[in-house]
C-alpha cells in the first residue's frame, strides 16, 4: 500500500510539471502580456520599461526555467496584477469554490440517489420516463444559462435568493473565527442556493443516469433473486442488496466528481460575482497573469491527484473483489 | 417517515434563511456601487484601470482636480504657479492637512509621493509612473518650504497641469513603515474616504473620514456579468452600476426601480487608415494614399444610424479627434452620403468593376473592447461594401491577437479603434499624433501641414493665438485626415431612483457628491 501510494505521488509530480509546461507556454503563446500592463498611449521606450520589469525581455525557456525553479522552493511568484505572493491569493479565493463545491456535491448526490432509485424500480412508467427527460435536461442546459434563469426568476422576480455575492464560512472559520463562521453561516447557505444549483444540475442529471443504469442491472442480479426468494421484503432487497451494490460506480466518481466541480465553477462563479477560485482564474488568464494562473491551475491538478488517490483506496475498501496491482499501479 | 422528517425539517431551515436574511433595508448612509471589473490593488503607482482609479481617487486627494465640465480645480493644494519657461510647477498646499492615520500632509509626503511612484527600485508599473510622468517628462519634486512643493519637468508641456490631478497624494511616514504587499491591499491615503474593508473579487467597502461626501459608507460591489448588474440594480441591492449593455436599457427603463443614464463619453471611436508602407503592399493599401479615397468613405457610413441602431444612442457625428465643445466650432459632421462617396471614388480612379467592385481591402478589429463593437465593424464593413470596395472584415480577439498589431502599428490599411480623450484640453486629444512616429499614431499619417504645427503651438503666446492654431489643425484634420470620423463612444449607467447622481462624460464614477432622492 506504502509503495503503492508513493509512486501515484511521484506520478504526480511528472503530471503537475507538466501542467505547469502547458499552462505556461499556452499562455505565452497568446502574445506578449506586457501590452496589458502598460497604458495605451505609453511608448516603446515605457513598453520596454514594463517588459523588463516584469521579466518578459528574457528569453521564454529562461523565464520558465526561473518559474520551476522558484517551484521547486515552493515560491510560486508575484502575482503580476495583484503584486502579492500568487498563492496566497489562490488560497484565499479557494474556501468560497469549495463551499460551492460542496454545495453542489451534496444537491448533486441528496437528490440523485432518491431519484435514480425510483426511475430503477418504476422502470418503464411515467415516473421513469419525467426522471430520465429530466436528467437529460439536466445535462444539456448550460450552468451559466440556467445560472441567470434563476436569478431572473427566484432573484429578481420572487426575490426568494440573492442575485450575487457571497458570504463566507470556512473562511473565518479556519481564521478561529467561529462566532463569524456560525453567524454568517445562514446567508452563506442562502447566497449558495442559486449557484449551487446551477453548478451542480449537470452531476445530478449525471449521477441519477448513473445510479438508475447501475441499479436496473444489480436487480438483475442472482443474489437479488435469491434474496427475493427468500422472502425478504422488496424495500429491504432494493436497500441492503441492490443499492449496495449499485453504489459502487457512484462512489467512484464522487471524488472526480468533486474535482470536476472545483474546475467547471468559473462560469458559474462570473455570472453569480461568486469570489472563487475560478473567477479569480478567468481574470487572470485575461490579464496574462501567469503566475496568478500557475499557482490556481497546480492547486487544482494537485487537489484533483489527491481526490483520485484517495478515490482508488476507498474504492479497494469498499469492493473485495479489488485489490491494488502491487508492482503495475 | 424519517426522510419525509429530514426533508420538512430542511425546508423549514431554509424557510427561516430565506425569511431572516432575504428581506434586508439598505441604511441611508450606504451608497453601493456596481462595477464591471475587478481591482487588483491600492498601490498608487500600480493603479492603472479605470475601476480601480474610481475608487482610489475617493481614498487619494490629488494636488489639483478636473471637474465633469474639464475645470481646473484646486484640491489638497489651494494655488498652482508655472513657471516661465513653463518646466516648473509650484503648488501652495492648504494649511492642516492629514493622512488617514492622522500624520499631517507637507510638501514633503507631496515630494515623496512623486519621487516613489517613479522609483525604478519600486518597478512600478500602473498609469502614474507608466504614462503620465513619462508623458510630462517628470523630472523630480523638490520641497520649498513645509506647504510648497516645485515639480520639475524637463520640457514645457501645455497638458501637464492636467495630467498632475492623476497623481495620488499619499504620507511619506505611512509608506516607508508599509512594505509593498502591504501598501497594496492597505492604503493609508489623503482624501475623503477609508479602506474599510477588501474582499478581493467582491466588494470594497470605505468609510468617510472627511468632507466631501455624502454617504458615510461606499461600497464597491465587484459584478462581472452584465446582467446579473442590471438584476441587481433592478432588485434594489444597487444604486449605480457602470456599463449596462444596451439590451438591457429597456428592461432598467421599464422596471420603475431605475433609469439609464448614457452620456457621449470622451472615447474617440474612429476608424483608422494604416498609411504605412507595409500597409500599402497589401490589397486597399495604396487605395487609401489618395486623400480624395479617405474623404470619400466619410460619407459612406451612416454614423447617426449606427449610433440609434446599434447603440441606443442618439449621436451627432465626430468632426475630428477633440471632444465637443472644444473641437473647431466651424466644421460640421459629415454627412451620410452614399452618392457622393461613389462619385469622389470614381474622381479619384477607382471606377467599379465588372463584379461591381472598385478595390478590396481588409477591416480589422478587436471584438468585445467597446460597446457592442463587432455588431458596428460589421454596420461599417455592409457601408464600405455598399459604395463598392470589397470588404474583408476580421474580427480578432483584443487582448492576444489585436493589441499586438495596435502596439506595433501593424494593422490591416483599414481599422476599427477607440482612444480614451478628456475634456480638459483639446491638446490633450490631438497628442495621439504628437509626431509621426508616436506609438498612438497608429496611421503613420504624416502630414506636414498637421504635424509642423506642433512647433508653433508651443510657441503661442496667448490663448487666442492657441486657439487658432488648433482650429487650423483640426481643419486639416478632417479635409485630409487619417481616420473616417465616426462617434464618442456612449457610456450607459444605471442609476436607481433612490439615489440622485450624475454621470461624467469621462468615464470616472464620483459619489461624492451623490445624494438620496
Amino acid at each position: 500500500m506504502g509503495s503503492y501510494i508513493l509512486r501515484r505521488l511521484l506520478q504526480s509530480i511528472v503530471v503537475v510539471i507538466g501542467v505547469t509546461l502547458v499552462t505556461f507556454f499556452a499562455l505565452q503563446a497568446g502574445g506578449d502580456p506586457t501590452y496589458l500592463f502598460v497604458s495605451e498611449r505609453a511608448s516603446q521606450e515605457e513598453i520596454e520599461t514594463t517588459r523588463r520589469a516584469l521579466g518578459f525581455d528574457r528569453p521564454l525557456h529562461v523565464q520558465y526555467a526561473s518559474f520551476v525553479g522558484d517551484l521547486a522552493r515552493g515560491n510560486f511568484g508575484q502575482s503580476l496584477s495583484y503584486r502579492q505572493p500568487a498563492m496566497d491569493i489562490v488560497l484565499e479565493a479557494l474556501p468560497a469554490t469549495i463551499e460551492l463545491t460542496i454545495f453542489s456535491l451534496v444537491i448533486a448526490l441528496l437528490l440523485a440517489i432518491p431519484l435514480g432509485v425510483l426511475a430503477a424500480i418504476n422502470r418503464g412508467t411515467a415516473w421513469d420516463g419525467s426522471i430520465t427527460t429530466f436528467a437529460m435536461l439536466g445535462q444539456s442546459i448550460p450552468n451559466f444559462w440556467l445560472g441567470i434563469m434563476m436569478i431572473l426568476f427566484f432573484g429578481l422576480y420572487l426575490r426568494w435568493f440573492p442575485i450575487s455575492g457571497h458570504v463566507p464560512f470556512i473562511a473565518p472559520m479556519m481564521a478561529g473565527d467561529f462566532g463569524t463562521a456560525i453567524s454568517n453561516l445562514p446567508r452563506t447557505i442562502l447566497h449558495l442556493i442559486l449557484p449551487g444549483i446551477a453548478v451542480g444540475t449537470y452531476s445530478l442529471a449525471r449521477n441519477t443516469r448513473l445510479i438508475r443504469s447501475s441499479l436496473l442491472e444489480v436487480l438483475e442480479q442472482d443474489y437479488v433473486r435469491t434474496a427475493r426468494s427468500k422472502g425478504l421484503p422488496e424495500m429491504r432487497v432494493l436497500i441492503h442488496h441492490a443499492l449496495r451494490n449499485a453504489w459502487l460506480p457512484v462512489v467512484t466518481i464522487i471524488g472526480l466528481e468533486f474535482g470536476f466541480l472545483l474546475g467547471g465553477v468559473v462560469v458559474v462563479e462570473t455570472v453569480f460575482s461568486y469570489p472563487g477560485i475560478g473567477r479569480l482564474l478567468f481574470a487572470a488568464i485575461n490579464q496574462r497573469d501567469i503566475p496568478l494562473v500557475q499557482a490556481g491551475v497546480i492547486l487544482l491538478a494537485g487537489i484533483f491527484i489527491l481526490l483520485n488517490l484517495v478515490v482508488d483506496l476507498v474504492y479497494v475498501r469498499l469492493d473485495p473483489r479489488m485489490k491494488l496491482m502491487e508492482g503495475r499501479g | 417517515m424519517k426522510l419525509r422528517t429530514h426533508l420538512a425539517q430542511t425546508a423549514a431551515f431554509l424557510g427561516t434563511v430565506v425569511l431572516v436574511t432575504g428581506c434586508s433595508e439598505r441604511s441611508p448612509d450606504t451608497i453601493v456601487v456596481g462595477l464591471s471589473a475587478d481591482i487588483t490593488t491600492f498601490e498608487p503607482g500600480m493603479i492603472s484601470s479605470r475601476d480601480n482609479a474610481n475608487i482610489a481617487r475617493h481614498i487619494f486627494g490629488s494636488l489639483f482636480s478636473l471637474n465633469p465640465d474639464g475645470e481646473h480645480l484646486p484640491e489638497l493644494a489651494h494655488t498652482m504657479e508655472v513657471s516661465d519657461d513653463g518646466t516648473a510647477y509650484i503648488y501652495t498646499l492648504r494649511d492642516g492637512l492629514t493622512c488617514h492615520d492622522g500624520e499631517p500632509l507637507t510638501a514633503e509626503d507631496v515630494a515623496y509621493t512623486f519621487n516613489r511612484v517613479v522609483d525604478p527600485e519600486n518597478r512600478f508599473t500602473g498609469n502614474t509612473p507608466g504614462f503620465v510622468l513619462t508623458a510630462i517628462a517628470f523630472r523630480g519634486a523638490e520641497v520649498i518650504d513645509d506647504l510648497r512643493v516645485k515639480i520639475n519637468l524637463a520640457r514645457k508641456n501645455p497638458i501637464a497641469f492636467g495630467l498632475l490631478t492623476e497623481v495620488y497624494i499619499h504620507c511619506k511616514d505611512s509608506y516607508e513603515r508599509m512594505t509593498l504587499d502591504e501598501a497594496a491591499s492597505g492604503p493609508v491615503g489623503s482624501g475623503s474616504y477609508r479602506l474599510a474593508s477588501w474582499t478581493r473579487g467582491s466588494e470594497v467597502v470605505l468609510e468617510k473620514v472627511r468632507d466631501p461626501g455624502t454617504f458615510q459608507q461606499i461600497v464597491w460591489r465587484i459584478i462581472p456579468e452584465a446582467s446579473t448588474r442590471t438584476a441587481e440594480l433592478i432588485a434594489g441591492n444597487v444604486d449605480i452600476i457602470t456599463n449596462v449593455v444596451p439590451e438591457q436599457v429597456d428592461a432598467i427603463n421599464s422596471s420603475g426601480r431605475a433609469e439609464v443614464r448614457v452620456v457621449s463619453g470622451t472615447r474617440r471611436m474612429y476608424l483608422g487608415f494604416n498609411l504605412s508602407e507595409e500597409s500599402r503592399a497589401q490589397p486597399g493599401g495604396d487605395a487609401i494614399q489618395d486623400a480624395r479615397v479617405r474623404r470619400a468613405l466619410q460619407y459612406a457610413v451612416d454614423v447617426p444610424t449606427i449610433c440609434r441602431q446599434l447603440l441606443s444612442f442618439e449621436c451627432e457625428r465626430a468632426t475630428g479627434p477633440v471632444n465637443p465643445p472644444l473641437g473647431n466650432p466651424n466644421l460640421s459632421p459629415y454627412p451620410f452620403d452614399p452618392a457622393t462617396a461613389e462619385r469622389l471614388l470614381d474622381e479619384a480612379g477607382w471606377a467599379r468593376d465588372a463584379d461591381g467592385n472598385r478595390f478590396s481591402i481588409q477591416l480589422q478589429a478587436g471584438r468585445g473592447r467597446y460597446v457592442n463593437d463587432v455588431n458596428v465593424v460589421l454596420a461599417i464593413g455592409q457601408y464600405l461594401q455598399d459604395v463598392g470596395l470589397d470588404v474583408d472584415v476580421q474580427l480578432m480577439e483584443w487582448a492576444s491577437v489585436y493589441t499586438p498589431l495596435l502596439r506595433e502599428r501593424s494593422m490591416g490599411p483599414l481599422f476599427f479603434l477607440g482612444t480614451g480623450g478628456g475634456l480638459w484640453s483639446p491638446i490633450y486629444d490631438m497628442t495621439d499624433m504628437a509626431d509621426v512616429a508616436s506609438s498612438t499614431n497608429y496611421t503613420h499619417w504624416n502630414d506636414d501641414r498637421w504635424f509642423s504645427r506642433w512647433a508653433d503651438l508651443s510657441d503661442a503666446e496667448t490663448p487666442e493665438e492657441t486657439r487658432s492654431i488648433i482650429d487650423e489643425m483640426l481643419q486639416v484634420f478632417y479635409d485630409d485626415g487619417p481616420w473616417v470620423h465616426l462617434y464618442f463612444q456612449p457610456d450607459f449607467y444605471g442609476v436607481s431612483n433612490r439615489v440622485v447622481w450624475e454621470a461624467r462624460r469621462d468615464e470616472r464614477v464620483e459619489v461624492f457628491e451623490a445624494g438620496l432622492r
